[in-house]
Parts: structure tokens; C-alpha cells; sequence
């Protein structure tokens, strides 16, 4: 169970016209499952790549990427889809919820693609949102959006949540909400669940198992924090 | 800088703007080129019975004396007379010809096509243009012509249209005309063979040639010419009236004083042009207002998508009306260049090949699409449209705020919430109710989208539902109501021996057509008796083409049709004389017959018997083979039923390829619709599809819900599509066609299978086309997009 995650010399590269450039240029990692990892680093470092790339949205341009023992660079279309629905749950800095379906429905849709999700109302109990149910997105705040969004990630019952600057567009308190949501579900299941996050904020650092330092698509660091602060903890 | 913004906008929104561009163009240029082909109908016909004096009446007699001519010319408000000798000739090739002697040419006068003018001391023959070119007879060639006993050699003077020749027929039962066979000739008076003349004058009198010569030493046969026409030009039009009635009560000859207006050239091509404007308006607005309707959702959506360029502009300190005016010049430029490419192609394409088509069946020189004000005027309007749309457009993204502006459009949650979160609607899948909210949410563009394909189902069951409609009239007229092979029409002066010996032969089922006037309310009108004898040769149907029988002799028949028109009920009484007898009859209306084509009185026999009137038939009605029988003495003519039907086959055919033009503008602009709606909306869509696919949707489940809707809107568009189809057509077979016409769509199931067949199909086609982009969606950049 240790290499839950593995990365071996990942690249991604673009081409700009003639020049090539290396968003990731030889990234290797293994995370073990249940971790809360936090990737920091500055804009344009590579973060959003990695992970799309973890997530199956995005290929690479060289380098293996096994996810619970299975090579997901080789899969197709199809299986990349599967593999999303059924392993993964994203979340965005803007939320990225359906603006014509109500906050149920939201969550609802993903009855479409996965076999066993949890129940609709207790989720989105557990994140605060019960009362809002039947309102649609533009009726919420920017901190209740994006608990839609992170209920709906979590109603998969995801193996793997990946979550690309989730606080990036809250104020702090309301980010702490959010943070204290992801940490639950990391360590609901019997602490089997793994989340990412990604930020450039450092402080979330100081709460994670796990901190990879991502700077110009290498990994600068990768350290274990033996002792992570709990939420409340942390002076944001 | 903002023009060259506005150039770079164009360039990265090709398609958006060549769709405009192409859709003012097409809708334009339709418009426009079916306008001025309509209008140069008209304003050709106007110029050449101007400039060529087309006489205002045409008086009919046996034979008009100079002293007849005189006393016409010198009625008041007449400014011209001249007479005119009318007979049906036979050339040496068996063909026919409308032969005409005259004294001179300056009412209906020709235009010379090639050959010199007329003058009453030239011999020779000014020939119908049209007739010479199907027969290949050149200006020099020398024609022989045959009309009883007399034979003329003459020397083709000159090939010529004349303004009362534009469309003629042998006889009226003749449905189109065959200038191979039939034609119009104009010989000056000089050239009547003495002979001719001095023969028939000695009939006249009964006795030989040596007695006639005795009786009349001094016999000048210039003096006995004989002229069955006098055509008379009216100084004012609105005099017409007042000179027909003094012709009639002073000049004994004048059987019969006819409008111009209602001699079969005139009613002919007019019937053109008022059939014309009603088919050619439908199809020309319905072309516009969908090319309008992509044009309007298209700049709508190019002008939403600058949102955030908007919000930019205004967040840097441009003034609201600066921005404004930026955005208008979008839906100006182009909609200007769309407008004036499709005011040029419209006449030089649309109309010059329309009037070309119609200058080959109808007999006119100078043909040429006339180009009106009006045109200018609605291409004017959709420039304005188009460019008001990007103005209000505009206008409703700068009201807010420019921090908002700068967002991405949420859409309101009021037009969304309502129903579509309870009831039956909670239970829907998530794809219906996506789709649902959607339409509901964008409810412009669905009411665009669903407008714009039951036009296209519309159009195509109306041009089937044309064809179902015109086979439907060809199996009454020619199968129903036409229970016979072969009509016989006998000579005018047809002796009873005659008569007898071809009764036994073809049976003695026959008919008399009698010319009348009918008076209602001291308004006279032109109309026919349709007097019948036939035994059920001739059949007659009423409103519900259920047949019935004209059989009771105590009155008279009308049409539906005419008893609406001129209102009458049964039990009224219609009072009618026969022209060229001033006697007037009143006749009590018995019951209604409806006729597809004809809109006129029945009688029967006996009771035309009974008022009085001698009945000499004039058609003989038989289903003997007379297929290899060319001429029957005492016969005028023999008419193959079942030719009439292939020759009224022959026209479908003609009309066919005009609707299948119709149809496959139909389908474009289905296609274009569709397309265009879905591009939208695929754009529209597209950042929440890369969710969908984010979240693990399988690239076909969210090509499942895309095309869902669209198949919505088909199904919705052909339910409305269909009727609206049925209706359409019967309106242009009700009211757009000439009045002697009654019948109305009669659609096939067919018909409606193939008009919703074809717009699903078109539909499903486009969607999924559309669909297939689904799968390039990048998941990665679409959702940056959005941050
Ligand atoms: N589609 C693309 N084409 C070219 N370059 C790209 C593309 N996507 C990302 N990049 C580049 O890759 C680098 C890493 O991007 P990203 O992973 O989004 O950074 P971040 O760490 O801020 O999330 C950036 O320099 C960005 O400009
Ligand atoms: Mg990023």
C-alpha cells in the first residue's frame, strides 16, 4: 500500500509555436493512501498540471503515472472517463458547478455515473447546505458554492479528491470551512481516502501529511510532516 | 484601435459572421430578386401594351361595314377603331394559324422582331415570333396558308409579338400552348383573294355565278370584305363602360363587346402575375424571416460572447455610447455588404432567370425584372434589424455593472425555478431536466430554433402537399368528373344531318356551352351555361366530392364557389342573357355542384328546353378509340381526355422542379438553422460539458443529452410543422389562385411521413455533426476559460 500514487519521471510538454516548454519536466512521487497532501508553489510552476494529470484530464508527454497499481497514462478516452467517475472527485478554485441545476442536482448527477454513491441530503448536510437544497448556484454565496462543489465531488465516495486552489477565491474564514470539509472526508472511511491539494498559500502547509514543493515543473521538496497542526490550530 | 479590434473580432468569429453575412444575403436576395421578377412581370406587360396600344375592347360580329367603323369611331371617348379579319387557318404542314387581315396597325401594333413594318400595300405575312422559331421559319421564306377554298402564298415580311398575342391556345381546353403547332399570323386586308369574297357573296345570295354577275355588273369585292372584329381603343379607361353600352345599343353588327380584360391573353399572363405574388410572397417572407432569424440569434450570440470584452472596454473608461457604437458596426458592416450583394444577385440572378423562364412561355419583348423602392426598403430594414439587435444587445450587457460584466453571465434564477423544481419534473432524469432548463433558460433562442425547423417542415409538406393537391385535381377533373375518353367540339354551323350521322356513330351524349351575362344588383358579369345532356359522360360532384345528379328541370345549378362569391342561396334566382340576344331570363337555383376549374351555371336539357331555347349541342361526349382518328367532319376538334391529363402532367413535372428548389432551400436553411443554433448553444454549453466530462461523464452520455433537445425541438417543430403545412397550401390553393378555381389541399399521409421524416432527419443529421465536437472538447482549457 505504500505507492497508493506513483509518478515516475512525468513530463508535460507544450509546444508554443516553435519552442518547446516543459510545464512538468521529470516529476517522480509516491504517495501512500489516506495522506493529505498539500503541493505548493508559485504561479506557473506546474501545479494545475500535475493535477490534471493525476486526475485523468490531461496526458503526459513521457513518464508512468499508476494510481492503486494501474498505469493510467495508457488508458483511452473511455477508461479515463471511468476512471474519474469512479476513483476521483475534483475541485476548482471557481467551483465549476452546473449553473441551471439546484444545489441537489448538482450533487444528483452523479447518480448518472457511479453505482453507489451516498446519499444526497446527508451530504449535503454534512457540508452545511441542507437548508439551500432547492436553490440554484447564483442564489448562494462564493463559500456555499463551493461546498456544492465539494459535495458533489465527495458524493462519488472518491478514492482520490484533487482540489486545485479551493480556497483561492474565499475569505479566509470562509476558507477554513472549506479546508475543515476536505480534511473530513480525508479522514472519513477509516482514513482510507486521499486528498491533494494544491495552493500557493503556505500556511495550508502546516496542516498536511505531506508537502511537495513544486517550483518550474521539478519538485523542489518532498517532505513528511510528522506532527500536521489541526485546522484550528494554524493562525490564518 | 477599436476598428482594428472590431477586424481581428470578425476574423476570429469567421463562421458567426459569414453565417450572417450569407443569411442577409440569401433572405435579401430572395426577397429581392423574387420582387423584381414579380414587378417586371407587370411593368414589361405595362410598357408593351402602352407602347404598343393594346386595344380596350374588343367588338365581335359577323361581319363590320365601314359605316359600322365609322359610327364606332365616332362614339364619344373612343379614340381609335379598327377592324380586323379572324380565322382559324391550316398552313401546307398541317399546323394552325390564327390568321388576321387588317387595314392597317396602329392599335396592337407589332414589335418587329426582324423584318420590316407593317403597310396595307405590302403582301406578304408578319409572323408570330415564337410560332417561326419552333418551326424554324426565317424572315424571306415563303409560308402557304388554307382557309376553305382560299390558298395564300406569302412571303415572310417580318417575325412579330403583338400585346393581344402574349399566350395563346387553340382552343381553351387547351392547358398550355404549343407554339409548334399553333400560332398567330397578320396578313394586310389587300391580300383577301377576290375570289374569296365574290364566292361567298354568291352563296350568300343563293344563286350562280352567271345570275350573280348579272345582279351585280359592278361588283367590287373591296366593298364586301368582311371583318369579324372591331377592336376599339378608349381614350380614358374609366370610360371603358360607357363606350362598351353605346357600342352595344347603337351598332346592330356588335354581337358581343368584350373587355380586354377578359380576353384569354390578358386574363392569362394577369393570372400569372396574381398567382405569382401570392406563391412568390409566402415563399420570399418565409425565406426572409428565417434568414432574419439566424441573423438575429447568430449576432445576439457574437455580441454575448465579447461580455467580458465589454465589461474590459468599460473598466478601462470607455463611454457606454462609444462601446455602443463599436458593437452596432458589427451588425451594420456586415449586414450592409450581406444587403447589397443579395440587392445584386437578387436581380441580376434571381430576377433576370425568373423573367427569362416566364419571357419563354409568354410572348413579350423587352422582358426585365423591374426593380422597386420596396426592395430597398427591406433590405434596408435588416440592416436595421441586424444592427439594432447588436445594439440592444450591447446595451443590456453595459447596463450592469462592469465588475459583473466582467464575470461570467450566471443565468437568473427566476426563469429557471419556477415548476421545474417539483411535481413530475422532480422525477425527470437529469438530462431532461437539464434540458428543460436550458430551453427554458434561453427561451429566445428554443422559440428561434423551433420557429426556424417548422419552417423547414412547413416548406416541405406545402411543396409535397402542392403535388398531392394538383394529382388530387387531375384525378376529379380528368377521371371523376370527365367520365369520357374523347370530347367531340362540332362546328359552329353544324347541320342536323350531320349531327345525326354522328350521333349514331358516338353516341348522342352531348352538351352546350351558351356565353351569357348574368345581372345582380345592376352589376353585369361575364359567366357561362353549362347546358347537359351528356347521360352522365359528364359527372358532377358537391362540396365533399361526393357525386350528384343534375337532373331536376325546374331551375338551375351553380357552383359553391360562385354562389359565394356573388351570394346567392338556394331559391334565389339568377337572371342571365345570352349574348348577342338582349332577352333576359331569370332562373331559380335548384342546388350547388362544386367544379374545380369553372365557377358557372348548369342546366339541364329540358329545362333550357323549357325556357324556350333551342338546344344545339356543341361537344360530343364518347369512349370510342379515336385515338388514330385525326379529323371528323363536322368536328372542330377532338379532345383526348387522357392527353389533357398528360398534358396537365407535363406542367406538374415543370412545377416539380420548382419545388424540389424550394424544398432544398427548405432543407439549407433547416440546416443552417440547426447548425447555427447549435454552435450556439455548443459554445454556450461547452464549459459545462468539460464538467460533465471532469466529472466522468462518458463522451457519449453528453452527446446523448445534447442531442436530446434538439430532437425535442424536431418532434415540437413537426407537430406544429405539419398542420401549419396543411394550412399553408390550402390558403394558396384558397385565396391566391384564380377565382375560377375551387379546390383545396388535399395532403397525403405521405406527405406529412416525408415532411417529418425529412425534418428529424435533418435535425438528427446537424446534431449529431454537432455532437461529434463534443469529443474535442478540451476538459483542461475550457475550464481555465473560465477562471
Ligand atoms: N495549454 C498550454 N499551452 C502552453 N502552455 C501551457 C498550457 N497550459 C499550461 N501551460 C504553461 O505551463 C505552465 C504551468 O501551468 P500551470 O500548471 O497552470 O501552472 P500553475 O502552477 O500556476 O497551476 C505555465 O507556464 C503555463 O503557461
Ligand atoms: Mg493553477
Amino acid at each position: 500500500m505504500k505507492d497508493f500514487i506513483k509518478l515516475s519521471n512525468v513530463k508535460k510538454t507544450y509546444k508554443v509555436g516553435e519552442i518547446e516548454f516543459n510545464a512538468l519536466d521529470g516529476v517522480s512521487f509516491e504517495i501512500p493512501k489516506g495522506e493529505f497532501v498539500v503541493i505548493l508553489g508559485p504561479s506557473g510552476a506546474g501545479k494545475s498540471t500535475l493535477l490534471n494529470i493525476l486526475g485523468g484530464m490531461d496526458d503526459v508527454t513521457s513518464g508512468n503515472v499508476v494510481i492503486d497499481g494501474e498505469n493510467i497514462e495508457n488508458y483511452d478516452k473511455n477508461e479515463l472517463a471511468s476512471y474519474r467517475a469512479e476513483n476521483v472527485g475534483f475541485i476548482f478554485q471557481f467551483y465549476n458547478i452546473l449553473p441551471t441545476l439546484t444545489v441537489r442536482e448538482n450533487v444528483d448527477i452523479v447518480k448518472d455515473i457511479v453505482k453507489k454513491p451516498k446519499g444526497t441530503m446527508e451530504i449535503l448536510k454534512g457540508v452545511g447546505l441542507s437548508k439551500h437544497a432547492d436553490k440554484f448556484p447564483n442564489q448562494l454565496s462564493g463559500g456555499e458554492q463551493q461546498r456544492v462543489s465539494i459535495a458533489r465531488a465527495i458524493a462519488k465516495n472518491p478514492k482520490i479528491l484533487l482540489c486545485d486552489e479551493p480556497t483561492g477565491a474565499l475569505d479566509s474564514k470562509t476558507g477554513v470551512e472549506v479546508l475543515k470539509l476536505l480534511k473530513k472526508q480525508c479522514d472519513a472511511n477509516n482514513g482510507e481516502n486521499t486528498v491533494i491539494i494544491v495552493t500557493h498559500n503556505a500556511q495550508i502547509a502546516e496542516i498536511a501529511d505531506r508537502v511537495i514543493r513544486l517550483k518550474n515543473g521539478k519538485i523542489e521538496s518532498n517532505t513528511i510532516n510528522k506532527h500536521p497542526k489541526e485546522i484550528d490550530e494554524v493562525v490564518w | 484601435m477599436l476598428f482594428r479590434k472590431m477586424i481581428r473580432d470578425i476574423k476570429s468569429n469567421v463562421s458567426q459572421f459569414i453565417t450572417i453575412f450569407l443569411m442577409v444575403l440569401i433572405g435579401v436576395m430572395a426577397y429581392s430578386g423574387i420582387e423584381s421578377y414579380m414587378d417586371g412581370m407587370k411593368t414589361t406587360a405595362d410598357t408593351f401594351y402602352s407602347e404598343n396600344n393594346l386595344q380596350d375592347l374588343n367588338v365581335m360580329g359577323a361581319n363590320f361595314t365601314k359605316e359600322d367603323l365609322d359610327k364606332i369611331k365616332e362614339i364619344d371617348h373612343v379614340k381609335d377603331a379598327e377592324r380586323k379579319l379572324s380565322i382559324t387557318a391550316l398552313t401546307d404542314k398541317d399546323k394552325t394559324l390564327l390568321l388576321n387581315f387588317i387595314e392597317s396597325n396602329n392599335i396592337s401594333s407589332f414589335y418587329i422582331v426582324d423584318g420590316e413594318e407593317f403597310s396595307y400595300d405590302l403582301d406578304g405575312v408578319w409572323l408570330d415570333e415564337f410560332y417561326a422559331k419552333e418551326n424554324n421559319i426565317k424572315v424571306g421564306d415563303e409560308i402557304l396558308v388554307k382557309y376553305e377554298d382560299m390558298e395564300l402564298h406569302e412571303k415572310v415580311r417580318a417575325l412579330i409579338n403583338v400585346p393581344d398575342h402574349l399566350y395563346d391556345v387553340r382552343d381553351e381546353s387547351e392547358l398550355y400552348p404549343d407554339r409548334k403547332e399553333f400560332g398567330f399570323a397578320y396578313v394586310s386586308s389587300n391580300e383577301i383573294p377576290e375570289s374569296f369574297i365574290k364566292n361567298k357573296a354568291i352563296k350568300e345570295a343563293g344563286v350562280s355565278e352567271d345570275i350573280f354577275d348579272m345582279m351585280m355588273p359592278n361588283f367590287n369585292y373591296k366593298d364586301h370584305l368582311i371583318y369579324n372584329y372591331v377592336m376599339v381603343d378608349v381614350d380614358k379607361k374609366s370610360n371603358k363602360n360607357l363606350v362598351k353600352d353605346k357600342i352595344e345599343d347603337e351598332v346592330e353588327s356588335a354581337k358581343a363587346v368584350i373587355d380586354i380584360k377578359n380576353s384569354n391573353s390578358y386574363v392569362q399572363y394577369q393570372g400569372e402575375i396574381d398567382e405569382g405574388k401570392t406563391y412568390v410572397g409566402v415563399f420570399s417572407g418565409l425565406f426572409l424571416f428565417i434568414a432574419l432569424l439566424s441573423v438575429i440569434t447568430t449576432m445576439t450570440r457574437v455580441v454575448k460572447k465579447q461580455r467580458l470584452q465589454i465589461g474590459t472596454l468599460k473598466a478601462l473608461g470607455f463611454k457606454d455610447s462609444r462601446v455602443l457604437l463599436h458593437y452596432m458596426g458589427y451588425g451594420f458592416y456586415i449586414s450592409l455588404f450581406g444587403a447589397i450583394f443579395g440587392l445584386i444577385l437578387g436581380y441580376f440572378i434571381i430576377g433576370k432567370m425568373f423573367i427569362g423562364l416566364e419571357m419563354s412561355f409568354f410572348e413579350i419583348p423587352n422582358g426585365k425584372p423591374y426593380f422597386g423602392i420596396q426592395n430597398y426598403l427591406v433590405a434596408g430594414i435588416v440592416v436595421l434589424i441586424a444592427t439594432l439587435i447588436s445594439y440592444f444587445t450591447c446595451r443590456k450587457i453595459l447596463k450592469e455593472k462592469p465588475a459583473e460584466a466582467l464575470r461570467n453571465e450566471m443565468p437568473s434564477a427566476k426563469n429557471t425555478s419556477f415548476i421545474t423544481t417539483r411535481g413530475i419534473f422532480k422525477n425527470l432524469s437529469f438530462s431532461s431536466k437539464w434540458n428543460i432548463r436550458d430551453m427554458l433558460r434561453n427561451k429566445m433562442r428554443t422559440i428561434m430554433g423551433i420557429a426556424g425547423v417548422v419552417g423547414c417542415c412547413m416548406l416541405i409538406v406545402c411543396s409535397f402537399g402542392m403535388l398531392d393537391t394538383m394529382n388530387r385535381f387531375i384525378k376529379l377533373q380528368f377521371s371523376d368528373l370527365f367520365n369520357f375518353d374523347y370530347k367531340l367540339v362540332l362546328k359552329e354551323n353544324i347541320s342536323d344531318d350531320k349531327l345525326n350521322e354522328l350521333y349514331d356513330k358516338y353516341g348522342n351524349n352531348t352538351s352546350l356551352s351558351l356565353g351569357i351575362e348574368i345581372e345582380k344588383d345592376g352589376e353585369k358579369e361575364a359567366n357561362n351555361i353549362f347546358v347537359d345532356d351528356s347521360n352522365n359522360y359528364v359527372r358532377f360532384i358537391d362540396k365533399d366530392d361526393n357525386f350528384i345528379k343534375i337532373d331536376t328541370d325546374e331551375g338551375v345549378y351553380i357552383t359553391h364557389k360562385l354562389a359565394e362569391l356573388k351570394d346567392y342561396k338556394i331559391g334565389d334566382k339568377v337572371r342571365w342573357h345570352i349574348y348577342g340576344d338582349s332577352k333576359y331570363y331569370e332562373s331559380k337555383i335548384i342546388g350547388f355542384n362544386k367544379d374545380p376549374q369553372n365557377q358557372n351555371v348548369t342546366m339541364t336539357r329540358n329545362y333550357l328546353e323549357s325556357l324556350g331555347i333551342k338546344y344545339t349541342p356543341d361537344s360530343i361526349y364518347t369512349n370510342k378509340d379515336l385515338s388514330k382518328v385525326k379529323d371528323i367532319s363536322g368536328v372542330e376538334s377532338i379532345q383526348d381526355i387522357n392527353a389533357l391529363a398528360d398534358g396537365m402532367e407535363n406542367m406538374l413535372s415543370m412545377m416539380k422542379t420548382m419545388l424540389v428548389l424550394i424544398i432544398s432551400v427548405a432543407i439549407l436553411l433547416g440546416v443552417v438553422i440547426i447548425y447555427n443554433l447549435g454552435i450556439l448553444s455548443y459554445t454556450e454549453k461547452n464549459y459545462q460539458f468539460a464538467t460533465l466530462k471532469v466529472l466522468g461523464f462518458k463522451d457519449r452520455q453528453i452527446e446523448r443529452i445534447f442531442i436530446k433537445q434538439n430532437n425535442w425541438i424536431a418532434i415540437i417543430s413537426i407537430l406544429l410543422g405539419c398542420p401549419l403545412g396543411y394550412y399553408l397550401t390550402d390558403w394558396l390553393f384558397k385565396t391566391a389562385i384564380e377565382e375560377h378555381y375551387d379546390f383545396g389541399a388535399y395532403i397525403t399521409i405521405r406527405t406529412y411521413i416525408i415532411g417529418a421524416v425529412g425534418t428529424i432527419l435533418v435535425s438528427y443529421l446537424v446534431s449529431r455533426f454537432l455532437a461529434h465536437k463534443i469529443r474535442n472538447i478540451d476538459m483542461v482549457s475550457s475550464l481555465k476559460a473560465n477562471e
